[in-house]
Order: structure tokens, then C-alpha cells, then sequence
């Protein structure tokens, strides 16, 4: 099919919208309220172009046979600026333009407007009462990006808009405040957000303080899938793994101790492999579901109580972590466990809130996200990329393959199959690789036999999809689920932007990072090995249970 | 009156007779044009839902009479439900839909009672297993628009979306919808069964500074002369309004009720609304009544309509209240323009006609206020 675009004869697909045709020939157009794999609302007007005369929004208006597209005429300027104004009228008095993050702003700033017409009238109060996600509603634009993403990737909808007119806004139900609500925490709403009206709750200051404090003994630990994500707050290629470096800067930052949450993960998968083969033997509730995911077990914890019971019951890997460093670490290195604070580098929103769940007591202090770490960085001027790598701390510094894989959806499984297998059939994997669970599909399955059972794993990542799954969880005995699509790399603690070409490059990055360790599966870990023998006693035994394991509560809708 | 003629279920039995194509292909050789406001030939709409595949088809009667000033659609609720209802009934046979809904104005719920009587009666007359059920909106105007009555109907926000698809292809609970007018629909028996049925003939409601406001009957073409004084005004009338949406007019005697002559004056005669304006009005004062209520009665969708409004009802305030400056109407022109062109969908699109054309035939008394400051 044939059209003019700009003036120029243009040959396209039939089916394709403008903004794509665009896109592909590399002409600008703007656009907010779009967002890639969602059904394109045509809300905001900015992306507007004249179309045989006539203004039509390119995100939403399929071609058609010898269209005349023009995308910068005096009539499309003047109406995106002027729409931009409008926006921006009520957004400008609450926007601290310091990150590139912002898309208003640098669309305004790319049309070269300096003057806004229309004064400021509407004020709304903040949600700051959440310990992992707050809104300050006088930022939103109304684009209903977070209400697309809550809605379509999570199927949870605790946000959405409510009244009408200038008085419409986005809001969680009956106006509660989001902590309140049946919302799961996971953060897809911040991703999606263009003018961070919905952000994590800061804990950086507090970090700095505690940094500061010479009689605080300040520990972190940083998630699998940071490493493979953090690089790009500093201008890195998406699927740049930065272990060295991120090792470094958080040493330079001050703290005295960096430890790798991927023992943790370790230490997940043998509890977990463990009470996994247990239940098999004992006719516990199956199918087991993974808890590591903080945004999944609020989902059970609301919507299914019926599933409670088959959760694992382990704890997730940065929690064990941070009990290990309260207990085992304090008593080997003489310090007072009341002194230590761990603080949590997590690509996840969740974990902010899972970290201060009663029953965790103060196993891990602060959690940050990946951009509070990248903030923290930039704070002190440090210059991330001339960073010399650097080694995690002993003793909580050696990791396997295996716990790297967590970040990506299939991970867990993977990692627990490993383990379950070699550790139940005293034999060794002729390929650690369980290509089942690996991609990007909405629903992944397989099985395996253990000593002639054959088990039967499932994989489903974003909400939405682990809803599908859910229809036919009992044809299963184990499955994983994660609250964000793809997995932890995908999380709502993530980098901005976060798409799906980003996400393909940073798994990518987390399984050569497997490939390249010469130690790949949980069970072979030494520190572990050591720790069991000195400290824990019996796998799953009753020390380890006291400290690794935890239980889970019904929470009202 | 045309449109209180009976039919008494002859046309319902002829349609049932024919192939549904003859029954569009009578309706376009009549001429039976969509009286909602868009003028759309209604056996075009029918026969894109005719063809389009599906196992279930829809009918939605349009009877959220939202646009002040316009009480049509109630007068033949009230004094010919049994042709309405006919009509109705033609359509799903038409079309192969089951289900029918009348989507009624909250505020004519007094009508429901009777009209569900009226339903009953000729169905079981019609002797058909079509379903028809009433659901009453909950008082938006935005929900007279066909995207926001389904939306409405399924249950969810009553906001319209984007088009295509078009409801006549993918509709309410995504299957092929068709979406008439009560007018319409009631005029569908009488243009089947009468050989001599006008479709000119068209009902006006006629309100505003006169002593005989109500619904007259009149064919396009009529002098507004002729018209307004049906309604016997007491003074000199300046301006005509076709409802909120439609824009204003000056009062010119010689000037003939014609939609395409209406166009090109910059308004639109939509449903038939006039509201006549006499020379004791101040037409700033009634510009910002108007965008009032449209600022009430955005939905809140896009930007331009739902910021916009707002923005236009604070500088048509500072406008009236004698505190704006030539800038000020510059501005307001502007952000008209851009409501106009750049809003989600006919509500916003038309909702500054009334200020645009305002500003062309009576900008004097804006820039008279302007000019106190």
C-alpha cells in the first residue's frame, strides 16, 4: 500500500497505524499516552497529525490506501502546543525537572514552548503513605498509562479513574489510600508513568544517614537482576552486566560490608528444592508455588486464600540473606546484631513493602530500587563507568549460576530443578539448561522425572498471565510465578524506560552470566556448604526452618 | 402530525416479508436520514451491520435526549411508543439482531413504566421472540454519544472511544451494533407503510424568549421567520441557538431552515433544537451558561475537552465579569479552534461551535466588555 507521508511516496504494510509508519521511517512524533504492546487510547492529542486535512491521532488511525500524512504543519503544532499547555499548566507547579525520565517535560522542551498561558487550578492531595508506592496526584496528566498497565499486564486494577471532566482523576478505589487497597505493590504503574506522578517511597535519605553514622555497621546486598540493569542509569547499553562496578561504587558509597543477595537465592533454592521433595514424599499440598516474589504472595494473600497453603513457605533470597547477616554474620564477626543495618538494592518496588511485613521482622532494614541505588551514585559524584571492579565481601560473597538466573522469568525454576534433581537422585544433570522455562512466553511448562515421578513445572510472569495459569494450577507440582513481565529484570524497581527489547537484552546478559561460572547449580555452593555445617544444622531442619522459613496472612480485598 | 401516524404493527408484517436488503434499500429510497444530528442515511448504517458476520447482533435505541433545549424524542416516547417500538422491532429482523436496547435518560424515567407496557404489548402482538429492555442512563450527557451508550450499557466508565471500529462492524459487547435515534426509529414503520411519507418533515423544539415554546412539525426548507413564529415571540429576537452544541445564528427573517445552508454558516441544525434569543440577552452571558455546562459534562478523556473547558469557562468568567483584555479573546479563539480539532469525539468537537460562532456573528459585545477594563 501506497501513501504520502511529508510529502514523500511512503510503501507499507497494510494493518499498520501512522505513528508505526512514522516510526519506521524515522520522523518524530510525539506521543503520551501510548505505550507500546497496549491498545492505544487516543487520549491524549498529542500525537495528532493532519491527515488529508483533517487532525487524526496517529497512535490509533490505521492507513489507508494513498493517505496524504503530514506530521508538522502550522495546525499540528499549534494544537499539540497548545495541548501541551494545558497539561502543563496544573503539572508545572509540583515538577522538578531533573531527570530525563520525564517525558512531558522533554516534549515540551523539544517544541520549544517557554511560556504557559493558563494558570495553575487544580490541587490534590498526595499519597505518601505507602511504604513502597506514592502518588502525588497534582503531577498526573491523566495519559492512564499506570491505569493500562495495572489493569492489562497485572489484572488488579487498583487504580483507575474516577469522576469526570477536569475533576477526573486517577485514583485508587473509593479513594482509598493505595496501601490500603488490594494493590500488589509491583510497580508497572512507575514504569509506565511519563511524568513520575507514581513513584517508590524514597529511602535513600535514610540510607545516607545510616551511612554516616560511624557506630552503624552498614551492609548491602544487590539482587541478581540489578547487575544486568544498573548499567543503563549510566549510559551503558542495555544488557551491560556491571557486577565489578556496581560492587565498586556501592563501596565507594560507604558501606561497609557488600554482600551478594545471590546467596540468598542460593540458599532459597536448597530450602526450596528440599521442601519441594518433601511435600512430594509427604502429599503436602501441591502444586508448590514460589514465594520469592513479594507482588505475588500480596496477590494470594488478597485474592486467593485458597493458595496459601501452597506456597513455599521459604523465605524470599534477600530476606534469608539478611537473617544470615543478623545472625550467623554478627555472632562470626562479634557485632551487635542492633548495630548492623542491611539495606536491600532490589530491582523491585514489592520488596520495599515485603521488607517491612510484621512476621520479617528487622531481617533487612531498607530496601532501595535500582534507580534510588543509580540516585545514590550520582549524589556522591561518582563517576560509575571509570569505576575498577571489584569482588563482593566474604563471607557472603560467593554465588552460583544457578542464583543468578533468578532475575529473569524461568529462573527460580530452573535453579530449584537443578537442585531438586541432583540432590533427590544423587545423579548429576548431562544439561543444566531447562529450555522449557526459558523466553519471554506468557506461559511456560514442561516436566522432568525425579525417581520415577514425573514432575511438572509451570512458569508464568505479569499478573495477568499468572491469572491464566492459575485456571489449571493443579495439572502442575511446582510453578514460579513473578508479579512483573519478565521476571525481576522487568520489575518495577527497573530502569526507565523498561520495554520488551530492553528486558530480551537483560536476561540475555543474566544467562551468560550463568554460562560463564564455573559453579552453576545452589547446592554446590561452599559458603552455603560451610554455613549449614557451622551454623544452620539440617537442611529444612528446625533451626533452618525457624530462620529461612516464614508464614503468610489473608488480607481483606 | 406525520410522526403521530399509527402503522399498527402493517409495516412491522411487510418488513418481515421482504429480504432485509429491500427493506434498506426502501429505507434509502425514501430518504430516511439519521435524526440524531448527523444526518447519516439510516439503511447505510443498517447495511453495515447487516453485513457484517457475527453470531449476535444488537439494537440500541438512542433515547438519551442529553442536548438542552431538545424534547423530541420524549414527545414521541410519550404520544407514539407503538410506532417507536415498531421500529425497533424492524431493525433487529432488518439487521438479525435479538436483543434491542432503548438507553433512556435518567431524567425520563417516569416514561419508563409505560413504555415497558407499550414493549410487552406490541411484542406479543408482533408475535417475535425479540427482546427489548429499557436500561436508564445515570444523567451524563457524554452518554447520548454512541461509543459512551455502549460502554455505558456493558457496565463499564461511560466514555466514548476512539472510532473505527465503527459499532455497525464491532459494537456493544463487541459484536455489530446499530445505534438510531428515537426519531429515526419511529420513523422507520411510517416510511415503509406510507406512500406518501415525507422525509423532510422534521420535529423542532423550539424554546427560549418565546410565549408558545414545544414541538412543531415542519418540513426543512421553512423560513426561520416562518418558524420562530410558531413560537410567538413577545420582542425582537437577535439570535438562534441549535441547542448547545450547535452554535448560534443571528436572527436573519429571510434565512431557510436547511442543513447544508446551516453548515456553512458555521453551525449545525443538528436535532432540530432552536432556542430563540431576544435583544434583552447578553449573548457573552449565555456563551458562558453553555461553558459551564460543557465543562460539567466533559467526560474527562482527552486533554483538549477535559482541561480545555475548564480553561475556556474561566476566561469567558473573566470575559463577562469585564476583567479580560483583547488577549484574552485571542486566546479563547484559539483554545476553541483546538477543542474543535483536536477533541476525542463529537461532544468535545462541537462543545466551542457555540463560542466560535458567537465570536463571528456578535464578537462586538465581547469586545465591548473588553473594553471597560
Amino acid at each position: 500500500m501506497q501513501i504520502t507521508l511529508n510529502g514523500n511516496k511512503v510503501e507499507c504494510e497494510k494493518g499498520k497505524t501512522i505513528l508505526e509508519i512514522a516510526q519506521d521511517n524515522d520522523i518524530r512524533i510525539p506521543t503520551l499516552c501510548w505505550q507500546e504492546d497496549f491498545h492505544p487510547e487516543a487520549r491524549c492529542r498529542i500525537c495528532l497529525v493532519e491527515v488529508n486535512g483533517k487532525l487524526m491521532p496517529s497512535c490509533s488511525t490505521k492507513i489507508q490506501k494513498d493517505m496524504q500524512i503530514e506530521t508538522e504543519t502550522e495546525k499540528v503544532k499549534k494544537t499539540r502546543r497548545m495541548n501541551l499547555e494545558l497539561m502543563m499548566a496544573d503539572h508545572l507547579k509540583s515538577c522538578f525537572i531533573d531527570t530525563s525520565n520525564h517525558e512531558l517535560c522533554r516534549i515540551v522542551a523539544e517544541e520549544g514552548i517557554k511560556n504557559i498561558r493558563f494558570e495553575p487550578k487544580k490541587q490534590h492531595g498526595k499519597d505518601t503513605s505507602g511504604r513502597a508506592v506514592v502518588r502525588d496526584p497534582n503531577k498526573c496528566i491523566s495519559c492512564g498509562r499506570c491505569v493500562q498497565a495495572c489493569r492489562d499486564t497485572q489484572n488488579i486494577t487498583a487504580i483507575d479513574f474516577a469522576y469526570r471532566g477536569h475533576k477526573s482523576k486517577v485514583t485508587p478505589y473509593f479513594e482509598k489510600d493505595l496501601h490500603k487497597t488490594y494493590c500488589i505493590k509491583c510497580g508497572q504503574c512507575i514504569l509506565s508513568c511519563p511524568v513520575e506522578a507514581i513513584v517508590e517511597q524514597d529511602h535513600t535519605e535514610q540510607v545516607i544517614k545510616h551511612l554516616a553514622d560511624p557506630k552503624k555497621h552498614v551492609v548491602v546486598q544487590t539482587a541478581p537482576a540489578i547487575r544486568a540493569s544498573l548499567g543503563e542509569e549510566f549510559g551503558n547499553k542495555p544488557g551491560t552486566l556491571v557486577k565489578g562496578r556496581m560492587v565498586a561504587a556501592a563501596k565507594a558509597l560507604g558501606f561497609d560490608r557488600v554482600f551478594d543477595t545471590n546467596l540468598g537465592a542460593d540458599l532459597t533454592i536448597i530450602e526450596e528444592a528440599n521442601e519441594l521433595i518433601d511435600r512430594v514424599k509427604n502429599n503436602s499440598p501441591l502444586p508448590m508455588f514460589t514465594s520469592c516474589c513479594p507482588g505475588w504472595i500480596k496477590y494470594v494473600e488478597h485474592f486467593r486464600h485458597d493458595l496459601i497453603p501452597h506456597l513455599s513457605t521459604c523465605k524470599s533470597p534477600h530476606e534469608m540473606l539478611g537473617v544470615l547477616v543478623k545472625t550467623y554474620y554478627a555472632e562470626k564477626q562479634g557485632i551487635n546484631p542492633e548495630d548492623i543495618i542491611v539495606v536491600s538494592i532490589m530491582p523491585c518496588t514489592a520488596k520495599k513493602f515485603e521488607s517491612a511485613r510484621e512476621e520479617l521482622g528487622n531481617d533487612v532494614d531498607y530496601v532501595l530500587t535500582t534507580r534510588e541505588f543509580a540516585k545514590l551514585i550520582k549524589l556522591k559524584n561518582i563517576d560509575f563507568n571509570q569505576l575498577d571492579e571489584q569482588d563482593f565481601d566474604d563471607p557472603l560473597g560467593i554465588s552460583t549460576g544457578a542464583a543468578a538466573l533468578f532475575g529473569a522469568t524461568g529462573g527460580v525454576m530452573e535453579a530449584a530443578l537443578r537442585t531438586a534433581y541432583e540432590t533427590a537422585t544423587g545423579k548429576s544433570l548431562a544439561k543444566l539448561e531447562f529450555d522449557q522455562v526459558r523466553g519471554t512466553e506468557a506461559i511456560k511448562n514442561g516436566s522432568i522425572h525425579i525417581n520415577n515421578i514425573e514432575v511438572k513445572f509451570g512458569v508464568a510472569h505479569g499478573m495477568m498471565n499468572a491469572c491464566e495459569l492459575l485456571e489449571s494450577y493443579k495439572d502442575y507440582h511446582f510453578i514460579e510465578i513473578m508479579a512483573c513481565p519478565g521476571g525481576c529484570i522487568g520489575g518495577g524497581g527497573q530502569p526507565i524506560p523498561t520495554t520488551w527489547e530492553i528486558k530480551k537484552k537483560r536476561i540475555e546478559a543474566i544467562y551468560n552470566e550463568d554460562a560463564g561460572l564455573s559453579l552453576r547449580k545452589s547446592h554446590e555452593n561452599p559458603v552455603l556448604k560451610k554455613i549449614y555445617e557451622e551454623f544452620l544444622g539440617d537442611i529444612g531442619g528446625t533451626k533452618a526452618h525457624k530462620l529461612l522459613h516464614t508464614g503468610y496472612v489473608e488480607r481483606e480485598l | 402530525m406525520q410522526i403521530l401516524e399509527k402503522s399498527g404493527l402493517e409495516a412491522w408484517k411487510k418488513a418481515k416479508e421482504m429480504k432485509p436488503e429491500k427493506v434498506i434499500s426502501l429505507l434509502n429510497k425514501k430518504g430516511l436520514a439519521g435524526r440524531g444530528g448527523a444526518c447519516f442515511p439510516a439503511g447505510t448504517k443498517w447495511e453495515f451491520a447487516l453485513n457484517s458476520e457475527s453470531d449476535k447482533k444488537y439494537v440500541i435505541c438512542n433515547a438519551d435526549e442529553g442536548e438542552p433545549g431538545t424534547f423530541k424524542d420524549k414527545y414521541i416516547i410519550i404520544n407514539n411508543p407503538e410506532t417507536l417500538v415498531e421500529g425497533i422491532l424492524i431493525a433487529c429482523n432488518t439487521i438479525g439482531a435479538k436483543h434491542a436496547y432503548i438507553y433512556l435518560r435518567r431524567e425520563y424515567r417516569y416514561l419508563e413504566k409505560n413504555l415497558t407496557k407499550i414493549i410487552k404489548k406490541i411484542i406479543k402482538k408482533a408475535d417475535t421472540d425479540i427482546q427489548i429492555d429499557i436500561v436508564l442512563g445515570a444523567g451524563a450527557y457524554i452518554c447520548g454519544e454512541e461509543t459512551a451508550i455502549i460502554r455505558s450499557i456493558e457496565g463499564r466508565r461511560g466514555q466514548p472511544y476512539y472510532k473505527p471500529p465503527f459499532p455497525a462492524v464491532e459494537g456493544l459487547f463487541g459484536k455489530p451494533t446499530i445505534i438510531n435515534n428515537v426519531e429515526t426509529l419511529a420513523n422507520v414503520p411510517l416510511a415503509i407503510i406510507k406512500d406518501d411519507w415525507n422525509p423532510n418533515l422534521r420535529l423542532f423544539s423550539l424554546s427560549g424568549n418565546l410565549k408558545n415554546p414545544g414541538i412543531y412539525e415542519m418540513p426543512l426548507g421553512t423560513s426561520l421567520k416562518e418558524l420562530i413564529a410558531l413560537g410567538k415571540p413577545e420582542k425582537s429576537i437577535k439570535a438562534i441557538y441549535f441547542g448547545c452544541a450547535g452554535g448560534c445564528i443571528p436572527f436573519n427573517q429571510e434565512w431557510k431552515i436547511d442543513p447544508e445552508f446551516i453548515n456553512s454558516t458555521g453551525c449545525m441544525l443538528g436535532s432540530c433544537t432552536m432556542i430563540a434569543v431576544d435583544e434583552s440577552q447578553s449573548i457573552v452571558d449565555i456563551v458562558t451558561i453553555i461553558a459551564k455546562f460543557f465543562e460539567y459534562e466533559s467526560c474527562g478523556k482527552c486533554t483538549p475537552c477535559r482541561e480545555g473547558s475548564m480553561r475556556i469557562l474561566s476566561l469567558l468568567e473573566k470575559i463577562s465579569l469585564g476583567y479580560a483584555n483583547m488577549d484574552d479573546i485571542k486566546l479563547l479563539e484559539e483554545l476553541c479552534c483546538v477543542i474543535r480539532d483536536s477533541s476525542l469525539c463529537g461532544l468535545g468537537q462541537s462543545s466551542t461551535m457555540h463560542i466560535l460562532t458567537a465570536l463571528k456573528n456578535f464578537r462586538e459585545e465581547f469586545e465591548e466588555k473588553c473594553r471597560l477594563r
